[in-house]
């Protein structure tokens, strides 16, 4: 598989660290937390995630990658996904 | 003609990460250093001194025959527009040349080095055998200088003998 | 010999010799194994697997499941070859396999008698019970009885390589339509790689008497590829299977590289593993014949008809001398006039449609039977003497012959096409699956996509290759060739009842009876069916087999093919060696090795090396006369306690953490306070996961306001700097901060022990190293040899101690240079072992400590934790469960028997309660022999341990079965004060 990396380019996936699901958000407060650390959707189609390029520019980045195909739609770095 | 491939380590360079402070755009440090700063995956060569993108506001700068303060010396031009870190001592480069050198890094590296996608001034951050390394072209011979932390160097070693020998 | 006089791809100037089971024979280049056993009237070539039946050489192609042989000896042998695919080469040595003692006769063919004990899910209901039989006696049993070749249980001496191909279009098969596609996209300009599965390509040209442009077929290729070679653009890659899809467009290739050769040069390497990115691929792989269902189709001398035309034309080798021809295609009709060419005489063409084609009449000249509406239901003799022949009329004939060539017809060989899981559909108009949904980028051609002729495969070809172009925005030329033409219809005849056994899956003995039997339990759908009969999971994965199998199945349950499906092709589409897939990676070189600037001086020390994650570490140095590496230890930890003593921690993983918001950031990814630390000191931290369990620990020395120097575990390095960029970029991208890590920059030794100050103030004159300049955890710069270097006053050990750091090009002089002074000092080396002793007797954590499923107040660190602000893992490290104080805690352990040990993993539980999880009050997690105190010590988690110092306990050790007796005390064995550190 290769993950299109906004800095790099396609890459094989060999060289990145998957996490998963990019939607939850932590927390500011005291509440939350469980489900920020526990609680993921399983979609069947496309979801956001998260994906650490280790072996390249070690961006963290999100890719939107559809669960039934595997086609990757997209990816952005993290820190420009968030703003 | 040339030899079809020749590996040299590339000794007393001067190496060190340079990371631009949030919201310090490429051109800012390329004025303070008066070299171009690639936003890309690109080398940059002026005199000795080569700069290489290896991510996003992220630096790779080698330096021949440096001073022992390079990195230092480096960080007070930089100072309040970049971190730098210094890595003399942390990358070892290995520099791979002659018409072989492509075929070489293509059985190691998953980036396509065909002429039309990798060439002069191109650059990569990468794996090469399970080793993380930095790479960037040289020249059109073409030349390819490789980084990689040091304590890989034996097993990178051993990589490229077996490779070469199967040319 | 049966090889015709002239004529064939091959060089009669170049004779090769070669054995089978250790008879001599020879062929020419050019040949297979198989075509030079078929040259040689060698008609047996290994047994079945399950009834070890005789069986021959059904194909001439890589679909082959019956000629199986070991290619080779010794370490290089390989089992399961298929003879159809193998170059013969000079010196080859093969061997049949499945067979006691030879092949002639071989003692377990009395299978056969017990035929309806073999039949489809045998062992599931003959061998249930009692289940202690299984495995002592069934098992054994079977696996002698049944099965294929044997492995030499060598290491595989040979090596494998890899390459990286990356190509607008990639062209699987280099037959008529593969060569078009591939001319058509490379004169456009297109970056193509050609893989062609044979030694040449030209595929079904090499075979049959085909022309193009009026040039015979193999010419034609001999030319395209020619003009291929010469394009720079595109790689032809010969002797090249490609064996997978995978996600986003990338393809597995294995090149072939000497498996063709006598001999080889040492460094050369076997194969090559290609991995191949393709921004789109045609699948030209052919397609391949169906054998016919009908008693004894397996006896040797039964070929497929484009077995026999291969061997026929492209071999000259004659598979027999009087042939019987059955065939529900008209490609079998071609057949019959290729082996009356080749001076063969056809006794009978059978065909079970009412009709003949063109090709009738100069059969019937040349004195054959032409029995239509026929059909052939059972072959007689291993190998093959006669056949009975159930005529239009209802009449039986018998038909004398030594060969028997079949064809039902032809499947497109999609296989790869559904590597990615999409089923393929059943197609009227082809009368077989075709691929419906393909894989991005990827598109069937020719036979592939069930479009047979000649002329429509080239088409096809250059459609595809044009396709390629266009999508790419390159204008494709479309060459027009002229291609001669060919009946190429048939109606498929799935089952001809007969007496003897009717093979539809070769490889695995599987028979039409076994598919009726599968639709009669109930095994009705086609996956349970597959797994129940095991057709189609051989090695083979039933390229010959599928098809009929899945139509016998649709008839017994009365479905139509359509509605009974079919099954999916899993990556490797062929054999591949394990080897290959390894490539360099193995043994030693499993995983790349990390060495540090001390390396080779360790090693003329003598260091016993353990693996820290990829580090190799020094364990120990052992000296002449010590009997143990415990007497080893014990010496350095020693020497080190009373004098001083050198350890290489380069292996600990360094970030430098820089920019204004440096400290805000170390302040929330530590449990403690980092903002207040003073420039040029450091201080000990703990992170925590995001739920609150400790992650890792180190100390952060703070260089200046806006430059931190992290050290995390040597196995954790590259977990904690993922773990910070986490921080920097998806958590808090607004703090201006950076990170990089620096592990590999520093060589840094720590040197312990009483005498350390004096040996450093030798060793590095110039630097003040008194209390006053460099108090406990406190850092410097200085400069050693010119090169930045740093000097901290931290301590593992609890000695007084340092740690020198220098770049780590200058690693290797300072070690020799801090022995050249300590000489005077008696300084010893140091290893993990001593290291991890001294870090027991201080009660300093490790990563047997920091298991992930510790909590910082498990650790004792629960005050460590700061309520002034928030951090990673602070509201989750606060649930009830996490902070309950009865949670098994830190303790230190000391046997009641001093005598005794105790050992890291056993369980901690009350005295004289009972040996169960019941009772189970913690763990012991580091434990060791302690020179300094003279007795065994322990770290261990017990329930509510810090508040049970002075009791009892029973440390129960069920897997090495000692029970000891402890006392519980503090984890701190050795200087709890810490006097020593602060010295």
């Amino acid at each position: 598989m290769r993950i299109p990396c906004p800095y790099c380019g396609d890459r094989d996936s060999q060289e990145f660290v998957y996490r998963g699901d990019a939607g939850p958000v932590r927390p500011d407060g005291e509440e939350g937390f469980f489900d920020y650390v526990y609680l993921r959707d399983n979609p069947a189609g496309p979801i956001r995630e998260h994906w650490y390029h280790a072996q390249g520019c070690r961006s963290w980045i999100v890719v939107t990658r559809d669960t039934r195909s595997h086609a990757i739609h997209g990816a952005t770095l993290a820190a420009e996904a968030a703003r | 003609m040339p030899d079809p491939f020749s590996a040299e380590p590339r000794n007393r360079l001067g190496i060190a990460s340079v990371m631009a402070r949030k919201g310090i755009a490429a051109a800012e440090i390329c004025a303070a250093l008066g070299a171009r700063m690639p936003d890309r995956p690109l080398a940059t060569f002026i005199g000795g001194r080569t700069v290489v993108g290896t991510g996003p506001g992220t630096w790779l700068v080698t330096e021949e025959d440096a001073a022992p303060d390079f990195a230092e010396t480096l960080q007070q031009v930089l100072a309040g527009l970049a971190s730098v870190s210094d890595q003399s001592g942390g990358y070892a480069v290995q520099r791979l040349s002659g018409p072989a050198a492509r075929t070489v890094l293509q059985r190691g590296a998953a980036i396509d080095f065909h002429p039309t996608a990798f060439s002069t001034g191109s650059a990569a951050t990468t794996v090469i055998a399970h080793i993380g390394i930095i790479m960037w072209q040289v020249d059109e011979q073409p030349t390819y200088d490789v980084a990689m932390f040091r304590s890989y160097s034996q097993s990178f070693r051993h990589w490229l003998n077996q490779t070469v020998a199967a040319l | 010999m049966s090889r015709s006089p002239n004529g064939g791809l091959i060089d009669r100037s170049k004779s090769l010799s070669f054995t089978f089971d250790g008879t001599s024979y020879s062929g020419f280049e050019g040949d297979t194994l198989a075509s030079a056993l078929v040259a040689n009237d060698v008609r047996l070539i290994g047994r079945s697997f399950k009834y070890h039946r005789p069986r021959g050489i059904l194909t001439a192609g890589s679909e082959e499941p019956n000629a199986l042989i070991t290619l080779r000896t010794g370490a290089r042998a390989e089992p399961n070859t298929r003879a159809t695919v193998t170059p013969l080469f000079d010196g080859l040595e093969a061997t049949s396999q499945n067979r006691w003692p030879s092949l002639r006769f071989d003692a377990m063919a009395v299978n056969q008698l017990f035929a309806p004990i073999f039949v489809a899910g045998f062992y599931y209901k003959t061998f249930m019970w009692p289940a202690a039989f299984w495995e002592k006696l069934y098992e054994p049993l079977i696996r002698r009885a049944a099965g294929l070749g044997r492995l030499s249980m060598l290491p595989d001496p040979d090596h494998y390589d890899r390459e990286h191909g990356f190509c607008d279009l990639l062209v699987i098969g280099g037959g008529p339509a593969g060569l078009a596609a591939a001319l058509t996209a490379g004169r456009a300009g297109l970056r193509v790689i050609l893989a062609d599965e044979d030694v040449r390509p030209g595929g079904r040209l090499l075979a049959e008497h085909l022309e193009i442009d009026d040039t015979p077929g193999a010419a034609w290729a001999e030319l395209v590829v020619a003009e291929l070679t010469a394009l720079p653009n595109v790689n032809v890659l010969g002797r090249t299977t490609v064996f997978g899809v995978y996600d986003g467009c990338e393809y597995a290739a294995v090149e072939r590289l000497t498996d063709h050769l006598a001999h080889t040069y040492p460094a050369q390497p076997r194969q090559r593993l290609w991995k191949i990115v393709a921004k789109r691929a045609v699948l030209a792989t052919g397609a391949i014949e169906r054998p016919l269902v009908f008693g004894g189709n397996d006896r040797p001398g039964v070929m497929t008809t484009s077995a026999v035309s291969t061997y026929v034309n492209r071999f000259a080798a004659l598979p027999g001398r009087r042939a019987v021809v059955f065939t529900a295609s008209d490609s079998g009709w071609q057949t019959a006039l290729d082996l009356l060419a080749a001076g063969v005489s056809v006794a009978a063409v059978i065909d079970p449609r009412e009709t003949a084609p063109i090709a009738a009449e100069a059969l019937l000249k040349a004195g054959a039977d032409i029995l239509l509406g026929a059909r052939l239901c059972d072959a007689i003799g291993a190998p093959v003497r006669k056949v009975e022949v159930h005529l239009a009329d209802g009449r039986r004939r018998r038909i004398a012959c030594d060969l028997v060539a079949m064809g039902g017809g032809w499947n497109p060989a999609i296989g790869l096409g559904s590597n990615m899981g999409a089923r393929p559909i059943w197609s009227d108009a082809a009368q077989s699956f075709l691929l419906d949904q393909t894989p991005p980028g990827f598109v069937a051609a020719g036979a592939a996509a069930g479009r047979l002729a000649l002329h429509e495969a080239l088409n096809d070809g250059v459609t595809q290759g044009a396709a390629a172009a266009e999508a790419l925005g390159m204008p494709a030329l479309k060459p027009r060739f002229a291609a001669s033409d060919e009946p190429a219809s048939g109606r498929p005849l799935w089952h001809v009842l007969g007496r003897g056994k009717a093979f539809v899956d070769f490889q695995h003995d599987v028979t039409d009876k076994d598919i009726a039997l599968s639709a009669r339990e109930g095994f009705v759908s086609i996956e349970h069916f597959k797994r129940y009969t095991t057709l189609g999971m051989a090695t083979d994965q039933g390229k010959t087999s599928q098809l009929n199998g899945h139509a016998l199945l649709a008839a017994a349950t009365g479905k139509s093919i359509a509605e009974a499906g079919t099954i999916l092709s899993r990556a490797p589409y062929q054999p591949v060696a394990i080897g290959l897939l390894a490539g360099p990676h193995r043994e030693t070189h499993f995983r790349p090795e990390r060495h540090t600037a001390s390396h080779h001086w360790a090693i003329a020390q003598g260091a016993t090396f353990v693996d820290a994650g990829q580090w190799k570490r020094a364990q120990w140095f052992a000296r002449p006369g010590e009997k143990d590496w415990m007497e080893t230890v014990n010496r350095e930890v020693t020497m080190t306690r009373n004098g001083v003593g050198i350890c290489d921690v380069s292996t600990l993983g360094k970030i430098d953490v820089h920019g204004p918001d440096a400290a805000a950031l170390l302040d929330r990814l530590y449990i403690n306070t980092f903002s207040t630390l003073s420039i040029g000191k450091a201080r000990y931290g703990v992170m925590l996961r995001d739920d609150g369990i400790v992650m890792d620990d180190g100390t952060t020395t703070r260089l200046a306001e806006d430059s931190f120097f992290v050290t995390t575990t040597t196995v954790n390095a590259a977990r904690v700097m993922q773990h910070i960029d986490y921080a920097r970029h998806v958590l808090w991208p607004g703090l201006d901060v950076q990170a990089t890590s620096v592990t590999e920059q520093w060589s840094t030794y720590a040197v312990a022990g009483p005498h350390s100050r004096a040996l450093l103030a030798q060793a590095l004159p110039g630097i003040d190293l008194s209390n006053e300049a460099l108090p406990f955890m406190a850092a410097a710069k200085f400069r050693w040899n010119d090169a930045p270097a740093r000097i901290f006053r931290l301590s593992f050990s609890g000695e007084l101690a340092f740690e020198v750091s220098v770049p780590a090009t200058h690693g290797d002089t300072l070690i020799r240079h801090l022995f050249e002074i300590g000489r005077t000092f008696d300084a010893v080396p140091y290893g993990t072992e001593a290291l991890g002793v001294m870090r027991i007797e201080k009660g300093h954590l490790a990563g047997n400590e920091l298991n992930g499923m510790t909590t910082a107040g498990d650790l004792g660190m629960a005050r460590m934790m700061s309520k002034k602000k928030d951090f990673i893992g602070r509201v989750m490290a606060a649930r009830p469960g996490l902070a309950d104080l009865k949670r098994p805690s830190l303790v230190g352990l000391i046997p009641v028997d001093q005598s005794k040990q105790i050992r890291a993993g056993a369980h901690l539980l009350p005295p004289d309660a009972p040996r169960t999880t019941a009772y189970d009050q913690g763990y012991v997690t580091s434990a060791c022999w302690s020179p300094t105190v003279g007795h065994a010590i322990a770290l261990g988690l017990l329930v509510d341990g810090p508040n049970r110092h002075g009791e009892r306990i029973t440390v129960h050790d069920p897997v090495r079965g000692a029970d000891v007796q402890a006392e519980v005390c503090n984890p701190v064995f050795v200087d709890p004060e810490g006097v020593r550190v602060r010295a």
